[in-house]
């Protein structure tokens, strides 16, 4: 370590000239960067829902329905209906959309005066209505289900306009473009924008949001507790300079290598804020205890001794991190796991040489203050006095110190069964937030915008699957998180009516035939039936987003297929519930996959380093016990388990477990020099325990930061870092010493002979042999 | 005055020239629906050949009877889910169709002329036997040796979906190759029709193929004449109910 800390010293200004370089080119890539907000793309592109999803897509015109609401005091006026038809033409003409619907060109079967007519609600050449007409049209639409509820609110107060994309298309950027176009339209009401494309516009906007506006926001947050911490300038400068250029670094690889940001990826720079930053002040903080009268060998001393503890500290955050790329299934989620452990590995990097090239190519000391560290006394003192009560704590009390662990371990453990599931898709947005008011609003007037898909294959022109398909609606709309179902099924039977024979399926295939004769070519058709006839899709509206109920559909939904199985037809579903549901499984088994690897990881890595099984244990104490108090406090607040939730766990587990290991890799330096488990400890406590102090305050405050974020979970994410950071730092500081000196008293042999690690040994062998 | 010297002979020069085109392209269109509506009657055997985005194609045969621009009888042939269904079409509008699984006829309303002709890409206005002459007026953009472009506009008092309609006559037969459709709303080219088979058959120029293309969906209906026989002297009651149902 010490010709590595020399190598570094040597080549100082080989350092900061690549670094500029390499920060100068990567940097020049973040430009390129996009933000994927569409949630349903996070799935891998094979996975069977997915394949369904896209193919109904492609088969049916569009799987995403952006729907535009236009409320007004009477929907039925020449007023309303201009606006109507202007947005209906607007949606048609532009670019990218394949189908709109709405009450200026859906279609319709209607008997009038015993003629059938099949063609559209109000003709083209109908324009404008008189208002006679437009009374009958009101008393018409409002009583047929087909339209009520469904295209005009009950109240004859909202309309809407649905809308789908082409496959292929960019549908959050096209739905974007087309809001802007639809708002140039005068209108005498309001317009909710709502349904997917819209939704996953709004997630979109507040993760840009919360990168513009929170990262900065943290940086200067961490910049003020490092302040205080060290009260000196360079103290802030360094840690955030090293840690900005590793957030650039990756950054620029992540647009470099065409990865998006999404949903959770766009935590990463405060993550790497939180963490990177403390790679700096350990090593800050040990050049200021380097007790050395040449500044380049004081920097170099106490960086060939932090270079190994600041490595493992940075690896097991790391592998906190690629657990995420081995246990998951998410594609968002193993590249936000990959590219935050690379962001670890440069703030590492950048810790070890930027910034000692940078302190020692000052090397004129009295012209050099700006990077010198000076520990303010003041401060120092606070810190100080705060650990010198747990040293004191730790030596009287160790056994009340393990008791009240042990109570608040129990008690935790109970709140983990109280953890709730239960997340709704709109609780991700305020209360206040446009988004939300939209959705709430197209809820209540429209029993929502989001689908659910069923197809059914076999030959969809036969009775058996006819039925089959009205069967399904109306076990879909029997269900309470459903609101209506459609498909083509509804067309023939209305059809099949007006022929004179009732509002049922005829089991005759050849008037099948004949009625089916009559829809040909009718724009909607393309939406119901696939071009070849051997797929019917049944489009449900899901009146909810909670993830307890649409989970709930999508396994009755199943129950339903399992039960009604023929050699005629093959049903399956889709939908934002199942792709939900399957996103929401595989992230959470993801994350207890990755959390299960990331403690096993976590242990071999302190194992290696301390070299003892024993120690590894030791050093997994404090972050069990973290564990427990994360999922228990999540048990007792009501904070659920979400897509941000999920992550705190194995982050806190790579985060939390460096202050064992600053602790136990410092307890050994100072066992070996002093050989007393007393000096030791305090020792570590003092000089440890000042950076693991720094380092909690300066983590929790990083990531409080995000309770100023727009997106809910994200919030919850950032308490939930700040309860673990504290937990961890705590546990570290009195759990850990308390454990050690315990051990110590009862089972000595354990940790001075059997654990100690060899390099420790011989220094005690050769202490002996120079006391013979 | 200098100026109105120069001047005047240009404004007149302008303005005997749109005159003179304007009756060219009169004359044009006039000559054209001429030719196109010389034969009384005429009985047609058709294939029609719907062709889907993805060029999967589906045929199907029906009979033509037309008399006049008003009366027609078309009735499916195969395949043979559709073999029997027939529409009926009378002066005024009125319009009938008959389900033979059914056994029933029922008056129908193509409610709007936009409408698709039994899943072709025709709509009723396509179908429509009427010269078009009347309803648009004509202007001539071009032409070289052998074809003049015309761009129609419909004549004010004229209800019609389309917005113009660009077409290329030849100027041998007075028949018109190709025809592009402008959507009324949008003013964007909506569809194309080309006449790929021009002949002449018993001494009337006719299509006997043509292509119609959706150019927003990308559907096309390809239609071939197998036979055609003009001036059968069909009677009305050949376009009657009971021969609906025949």
């Amino acid at each position: 370590m010490e010709k590595l800390a020399k190598f570094i010293i040597k080549s100082r200004y080989w350092i900061i000239a690549l670094t500029l370089v390499i920060t100068l080119v990567l940097g020049s890539f973040i430009k390129n960067l996009q933000i994927n907000p569409d949630i349903l793309s996070y799935l891998p592109k094979d996975d069977s829902v997915s394949v369904l999803f896209d193919q109904i897509g492609e088969k049916y015109g569009g799987n995403q329905t952006a729907v535009i609401g236009f409320k007004t005091d009477d929907i039925f006026t020449t007023n309303a209906f201009k606006t109507i038809e202007q947005i209906t033409d607007s949606a048609e003409a532009f670019d990218g959309v394949s189908t709109v619907i709405s009450l200026t060109n859906v279609i319709d079967i209607k008997e009038v005066d015993s003629v059938l007519e099949i063609g559209k609600l109000i003709n083209e050449e109908q324009f404008p209505l008189s208002d006679n007409e437009l009374k009958d049209l009101k008393k018409y639409v409002l009583s047929k289900d087909m339209y009520k509820g469904t295209l005009v609110s009950e109240d004859a107060t909202m309309t809407m306009i649905a809308i789908k994309f082409s496959e292929g298309v960019d549908k959050t950027k096209s739905a974007v473009l087309l809001q802007k176009k639809i708002n140039k339209i005068h209108t005498s009401g309001k317009l909710y924008y709502g349904g997917l494309p819209y939704m996953l516009k709004n997630v979109g906007d507040i993760i840009l949001n919360d990168i513009i506006f929170l990262g900065p926001l943290a940086f200067l947050v961490i910049a003020i507790t490092l302040f205080f911490g060290f009260k000196s300038f360079s103290g802030v400068v360094l840690p955030l300079l090293s840690v900005g250029i590793a957030i650039i670094w990756t950054l620029g690889l992540m647009a470099l290598f065409k990865y998006e940001i999404t949903l959770v990826s766009n935590v990463s720079p405060i993550i790497l804020l939180a963490v990177g930053s403390a790679y700096t002040i350990h090593v800050l903080n040990r050049i200021n205890e380097t007790t050395e009268s040449d500044y380049h060998k004081k920097v170099q001393v106490a960086l060939s001794y932090i270079i190994v503890p600041v490595f493992f500290a940075s690896l097991t955050t790391m592998v906190g991190f690629v657990s995420f790329v081995f246990g998951s299934y998410l594609t968002m989620i193993s590249s936000f796991g990959l590219f935050t452990a690379l962001g670890v590995l440069f703030s590492l990097l950048l810790s070890v040489s930027f910034v000692p090239a940078l302190l020692t190519s000052f090397k004129n000391k009295e012209k050099a203050n700006f990077v010198k560290v000076k520990p303010n006394r003041k401060e120092s003192k606070m810190i100080l006095a705060f650990l010198k009560r747990i040293n004191n704590l730790v030596f009287n009390h160790p056994k009340y110190i393990i008791s009240v662990w042990a109570i608040i371990v129990i008690v935790f453990i109970l709140g983990t069964f109280k953890i709730q599931r239960k997340v709704d898709m709109l609780d991700y947005f305020k209360k206040d937030d446009s988004g939300r008011l939209a959705e709430e609003m197209l809820r209540e007037k429209f029993g929502g915008t989001l689908p659910v898909y069923i197809t059914i294959k076999g030959n969809i022109q036969s009775p058996e699957v006819l039925k089959m398909m009205r069967k399904t609606e109306d076990y879909l709309e029997s269900l309470p998180e459903i609101s209506h179902a459609q498909s083509v099924a509804d067309l023939i039977e209305e059809m099949n009516n007006i022929m004179g024979e009732g509002k049922i399926i005829p089991n005759d295939e050849g008037k099948i035939f004949n009625l089916w004769f009559l829809l040909e070519g009718q724009d909607i058709m393309e939406q119901l039936v696939s071009s070849d006839l051997d797929e019917g899709l049944i489009q449900g509206t899901l009146n909810t987003s909670d993830s307890k109920l649409m989970n709930r559909v999508v396994d009755k939904i199943q129950l339903f297929i399992n039960n009604n199985k023929s050699n005629d037809f093959e049903i399956e579903q889709t939908g934002f519930p199942s792709i939900y549901k399957k996103l929401d499984k595989s992230l959470i088994k993801s994350q207890f996959q990755s959390l299960i690897i990331a403690i096993m990881l976590v242990f071999l890595a302190v194992a290696g380093l301390l070299k003892s099984v024993t120690k590894g244990f030791f050093a997994s104490i404090p972050i069990i016990v973290t564990l427990i108090v994360l999922f228990g406090f999540m048990g007792f607040t009501g904070i659920p388990l979400d897509v941000a939730t999920v992550l705190v766990g194995s982050i806190s587990i790579g985060i939390g477990v460096d202050y064992a290991i600053h602790m136990i890799t410092h307890y050994n330096y100072e066992f070996k020099k002093y050989g007393k488990i007393k000096e030791a400890l305090e020792q570590s406590i003092k000089i440890s325990g000042k950076s693991i102090t720094i380092n909690v305050v300066s983590v929790t405050f990083g990531f409080i930061v995000l309770l100023f974020s727009r997106l809910v979970p994200l919030q919850r994410f950032g308490a939930l870092v700040g309860v673990t950071m504290i937990t961890s730092g705590l546990a570290t500081l009195t759990l850990l010493p308390a454990i050690i000196i315990l051990s110590n008293r009862y089972l000595p042999k354990l940790f001075t002979i059997n654990s100690l690690n060899t390099f420790v040994k011989k220094g005690i062998n050769t202490t002996k042999e120079k006391l013979h | 005055m200098k100026i109105r010297k120069f001047i005047l002979p240009f404004v007149v020069a302008i303005f005997w020239q749109g005159q003179l085109n304007a009756q060219t392209a009169q004359q044009i269109v006039d000559k054209m629906d001429e030719v196109a509506n010389e034969a009384t009657d005429q009985k047609t055997e058709l294939k029609i050949i719907l062709i889907d985005k993805n060029g999967k194609e589906s045929t199907r045969t029906a009979t033509l009877k037309s008399k006049g621009d008003d009366r027609m009888l078309f009735r499916f042939t195969s395949p043979e889910s559709q073999a029997g269904i027939s529409i009926l079409s009378l002066p005024n509008g009125v319009m009938y169709l008959y389900l033979p699984a059914y056994a029933k006829e029922r008056r129908i309303n193509a409610s709007s002329k936009g409408q698709k002709f039994a899943g072709t890409d025709f709509c009723y206005e396509d179908m429509e036997v009427s010269t078009i002459g009347d309803k648009y007026d004509a202007k001539i953009l071009s032409e070289n040796a052998e074809t003049w472009t015309l761009e129609m506009n419909p004549k004010p008092e004229e209800k019609t979906i389309y917005s113009k309609l660009n077409i290329i006559v030849n100027k041998s037969n007075y028949y018109p190759q190709s025809i592009e459709f402008f959507h009324k709303k949008t003013g964007l080219k909506s569809k194309k029709l080309s006449n790929t088979k021009i002949e002449k058959i018993d001494g009337h120029w006719v299509a006997t193929e043509m292509e119609m293309v959706d150019l927003k969906s990308n559907h096309k209906t390809k239609m071939e004449i197998e036979s055609i026989k003009f001036n059968n002297g069909f009677a009305n009651d050949e376009f009657s109910l009971r021969e609906l149902k025949k």
